[in-house]
């Protein structure tokens, strides 16, 4: 299996080449076929709208590397808009302490999860199920469930609509963020080590590596990106409620496992992450561009069960051509060197 | 090795955009019909969310008027309801250059940043059902005004029970605008005229029936004192008649509610729901598309005090812009079966 | 007594938390409407049997709310265009299985991660039950609520066959070897592959069967009142989980008992009722269950560490 001879095919079949091939082919049709599609007033608009998404897949890449879960994020995200609609208007603090303490309580908040996770060793998926009410419920509750925040300062409303150098602020921050994350997860060896402790907790821990702080990072980061985006959608919608952020951890998870990162861990890059939103984003704006299903007014379904299937053929695709391979192994060899053991009752 | 594989491969990204028949951007509703008065209006029409059936008979009556004046229809909203959503539907019918909007808002502030965008590109907009800020949009189709609708519940929940005893609402979410505009009126009036009768309990039902028969069944059971259910989603109204039916207490607890004629007809007819108000949903959608229509040619001006709209005949515009459809109506018993949405 | 910790604390909580309902709100336990709130967890019930079933093999499935949805609004359909009663349970069963079966091949043949794959099919059913059928409620003809029979007969025969179920499965892991296979599966897929069982039919089966109990489910729950509401499914999966994480099932795969994810939901399905009934706001529910939750898990985990030292 010499890597420097990979075959042309080899080398095309690869996750992250065939994700950019259909995001080229998304953006090819739409452009040709959907309204409007590549005017720069609804190209902003694609990145606008898929700015918090973005940075929680951002975020959740190196939680899901590491083997991990972080299903508490959409939550985290509502509670902070809370906070900071609290800060803002019954403690009458301006917007840029507020915004701090905000990010700060949300790195609290990654802090708890990931204390609980590495501390007590419990599994993911169930600790942060458990936050993913509670961080709502408490929002909920500061609320009343009824309370929303609007009026805000127009300097902070104006994230919302700044365009530095003529592209949306939301691109500028996703840029650095992918950028930040890029560095964190493939140029540091402390990043790095995510992979081996993805793929094999035991043998990182063998092999020296401080497990638990490295395991614990991520989901820090994830509470305190979770805080930033919070801002980012709290500003853009110009109101602060308790149900910000609903159902955005699992459109953050697809990203990222659209993206080609293993969810059992130790696979997995930013850049593919980015792509993995880049191909939702703009199928979720295409879709409804198109003069047949906007006449129908079916874009929104339409664009979510395309997303599901392109997940599960993401997915399904290298597992698929494995299995027809081992098929296609096993038809070829002679029934005596068939090597499988006859099992034992 | 792998980041530089990555990077050529990147490159297959511009080359999308150079394909032949790249489209330019077409301003206006339509690049054929380029000119003058006999333009087709595009007129785009969102509901709060789509898999409401109240909506879905808002929609019927707007595709009614549509089918009478003869404009494209663009028809989109979240599938539930999501403001973040509709600011962005807005925002990208800015960019599909719609005429006019008409938008039942779900969140009054959030979103009229973006009708007001859209306003500066010469698009029009109205509202209906839930209104925005004024300036951000010019007329506001309403059924009735949230204050009609809050006492007309509160009034008619005080008659069914001889205006004294404990009463329970189930509401849809705690977060729901206009419900909570609702709930203000109905306690503010409940405070001002009803002094003997008492509210318990608010609980949502998360827009499902069987929450709120859920719900239903737990207030009966710690309140045994309760007289009144009053349910203002629409599927709560059949749940807590269910809850009521099944607890053994019809009749002797009021039920009644803002809900659909057909999903409460059998309830009515058993006398297990007294009263539900509502008003003719298709007609609010015909109304609406009618005032959007007015508005995109021009015979609607801000300032005007009345226009036609086709089958409804004369209708008033009040100060504020506000277009009303009339007045709560109450389905009972005796009409119910002469409706079919 | 050790083993049986988790189950034993949680039923020890829910005690303590009726004992403190017997003492402020009695009357949460006037028999009629105590029975239609427990048959109304019924549907729940049958869900979480599936759920803690699948969770022990380690895998984990988040779209039976959508499988439920779509079984509930079929039956319901085809009950209003003429199906005889009886025939609703195994249809919807069946409709339920075949979506199972989906899950089960992509986990089990392909190796994809359950979450990602319950994602997708959940996400997939909920938009095909949205275009189909649009919120629009169905109503059920005579004759279907509580299966024909009086309201307190049907409850009672709700409430026993669901328990009957749950007494059958538990007995069934224990007892039967292929309950067993579940547990060999969850621990160890390749020791279990080597000993002789095939993990990925297990896996396969274990798909099958949750959505053949998500059929079974909605039936219980369509049988209960005279409409369908096309939303019934919402969130139901999350409640099923969270009652069988509270009751002790490992999500690791493995470990936990059916007896003990009962009682997990019966703790949290008291919570909602238990505010109701000790007037505390709607708006703690949430964050109490999430604190629930929380602690259960939690309790789990420092027991394990001091285990373990």
């Amino acid at each position: 299996m010499a890597h420097s001879s990979r075959s042309l095919k080899a080398q095309l079949l690869r996750h992250d080449v065939l994700l950019l091939l259909v995001l080229a082919l998304e953006i090819a049709y739409f452009l040709n076929f959907a309204r409007n599609f590549g005017t720069p007033d609804n190209l902003s608009n694609i990145v606008r709208h898929s700015a918090e998404i973005g940075l929680l897949a951002l975020a959740m890449m190196p939680v899901i590397l590491t083997g991990g879960i972080d299903l508490s994020v959409g939550s985290l995200m509502g509670l902070c808009a809370v906070l900071f609609g609290v800060l803002t208007h019954d403690l009458h603090w301006a917007s840029l302490p507020a915004a701090s303490l905000t990010v700060a309580a949300g790195l609290v908040a990654g802090a708890f999860n990931a204390s609980v996770i590495t501390l007590l060793r419990l599994p993911p998926l169930i600790v942060t199920l458990g936050t993913y009410s509670l961080f709502r419920g408490l929002a909920e509750a500061i609320t009343q469930g009824t309370k929303t925040y609007r009026s805000f300062e127009p300097a902070f409303l104006q994230l919302g609509e700044l365009r530095p150098a003529g592209l949306p602020l939301q691109a500028w921050i996703l840029g650095v963020g992918a950028l930040g994350f890029y560095v964190l997860v493939h140029r540091t060896t402390f990043g790095r080590s995510f992979r081996a402790i993805g793929f094999s907790p035991e043998g990182a821990r063998y092999a020296g590596l401080p497990v638990l702080w490295r395991t614990a990072l991520p989901y820090l980061l994830a509470g305190g990106v979770a805080a930033v985006a919070a801002l980012l959608f709290t500003a853009r919608l110009r109101q602060a409620r308790a149900d910000a952020g609903t159902g955005y951890e699992l459109a953050a998870i697809t990203a990222v496992v659209l993206g080609g990162t293993s969810i059992f861990g130790g696979t997995g890059t930013v850049y593919g992450t980015v792509a993995g939103i880049a191909a939702i984003a703009v199928l979720n704006n295409g879709i409804g561009r198109i003069p047949a299903v906007l006449k129908a007014g079916i874009g929104g379904e339409l664009a979510s069960l395309l997303t599901g299937a392109l997940l599960l053929i993401a997915l399904a695709a290298p597992g698929l051509s494995k299995l027809l391979q081992s098929v296609r192994k096993q038809s070829t060899l002679p029934a005596s060197a068939n090597p499988s053991p006859s099992p034992t009752h | 090795m792998k980041r530089s594989q990555f990077l050529h491969s990147l490159l297959v990204l511009p080359a999308a955009f150079l394909l032949p028949g790249c489209n330019k951007p077409e301003t206006g509703a339509s690049a054929e019909n380029a000119s003058g008065a006999g333009k087709k209006l595009t007129i785009a029409f969102m509901p709060k969310s789509k898999g409401n059936s109240y909506f879905i008979n808002c929609e019927k009556g707007a595709r009614e008027a549509v089918k009478e004046l003869g404009v494209d229809l663009l028809f989109d909203g979240p599938t539930n309801t999501d403001p973040a959503k509709q600011n962005e539907i807005v925002e990208n019918w800015i960019t599909l250059g719609v005429d006019v909007m008409a938008v039942a808002c779900e969140n009054k502030e959030g979103i009229s940043g973006a009708l007001k965008k859209a306003q500066e590109k010469g698009i029009k907009v109205v509202t209906f059902d839930s209104d925005t800020t004024p300036d951000a949009r010019s007329f506001f189709v309403s059924q009735a005004t949230a204050q009609g609708i809050g006492e007309g519940l509160m009034d008619e929940a005080a008659r069914l029970c001889d205006e004294e005893g404990e009463f329970a609402i189930i509401t849809a979410t705690l977060t729901a605008a206009n419900m909570n505009e609702w709930r203000k009126h109905i306690e503010a009036r409940l405070a001002e005229k009803y002094p003997k009768m008492k509210l318990v309990d608010t609980k949502p039902c998360d827009d499902q029936k069987d929450k709120a028969q859920q719900e239903t069944t737990n207030l009966l059971g710690a309140n045994p004192n309760l007289k009144c259910i009053m349910a203002i989603c629409s599927p709560a109204v059949p749940g807590a008649a269910e809850a009521v039916k099944q607890a053994g207490k019809a009749g002797a607890v009021k039920v009644l509610g803002l809900g659909l004629p057909s999903e409460n007809r059998a309830y009515l007819k058993d006398g297990i729901t007294q009263s539900v108000i509502l008003w003719k949903v298709a007609d609010l959608g015909y109304l609406a598309l009618y005032a959007a229509h007015a508005l995109g040619s021009g015979a609607l001006k801000t300032g005007d005090t009345s226009f036609k709209a086709g089958r409804l005949g004369e209708l008033q515009v009040d100060s504020g812009g506000a277009i009303i459809l009339g007045k709560p109506f109450v389905f009972n018993k005796e009409n119910v079966d002469q409706f079919d949405f | 007594m050790n083993r049986y910790f988790r189950e034993l604390s949680v039923a020890g909580a829910l005690v303590l938390l009726l004992a403190l309902l017997g003492i402020v709100a009695p009357q949460f336990f006037e028999p009629q409407p105590l029975l239609s709130r427990l048959t109304a967890q019924v549907p729940t019930l049958v869900l979480t049997i599936g759920i803690a079933m699948v969770m022990i093999t380690r895998q984990i499935d988040i779209s039976v709310g959508s499988q439920f949805g779509l079984c509930a609004v079929l039956a319901g359909n085809l009950l209003t265009g003429g199906l005889p009663l009886p025939l609703a349970l195994p249809l919807a069963a069946t409709a339920g299985a075949a979506m199972g079966a989906l899950n089960g091949c992509l986990v089990a043949w392909l190796g994809l991660p359950s979450i990602v794959v319950t994602l997708a099919t959940m996400v997939t059913w909920a938009e095909v039950l949205r275009l189909t059928q649009q919120g629009r409620f169905i109503n059920l003809p005579a004759g279907v609520q509580w299966l024909g029979l009086s309201q307190a007969a049907g409850q009672t025969a709700l409430l026993a066959a669901s328990l009957a179920l749950l007494a059958a499965m538990a007995w069934l892991l224990k007892n039967r070897s292929g309950g067993r296979h579940l547990y060999a599966v969850g621990s160890d897929a390749e020791a279990a592959r080597l000993s002789g069982i095939n993990p990925k039919a297990t896996t396969f089966w274990v798909f099958v069967f949750m959505g053949a109990l998500a059929g079974v489910a909605a039936v219980c729950n369509l049988v209960q009142s005279p409409q369908v509401d096309p939303k019934c499914g919402t969130g139901l999966e999350l409640k099923a989980i969270a009652a069988a994480v509270v009751g002790g099932i490992a999500v690791n795969g493995g470990r936990g008992s059916l007896w003990g994810a009962f009682v997990g939901l019966l703790l949290l399905a008291t919570i909602n009722p238990a505010l109701t009934f000790l007037h505390v706001e709607a708006y703690w529910e949430k964050a109490i269950q999430g604190a629930v939750i929380l602690l259960a898990v939690v309790a789990d985990g420092i027991r394990s560490r001091r285990n373990a030292s």
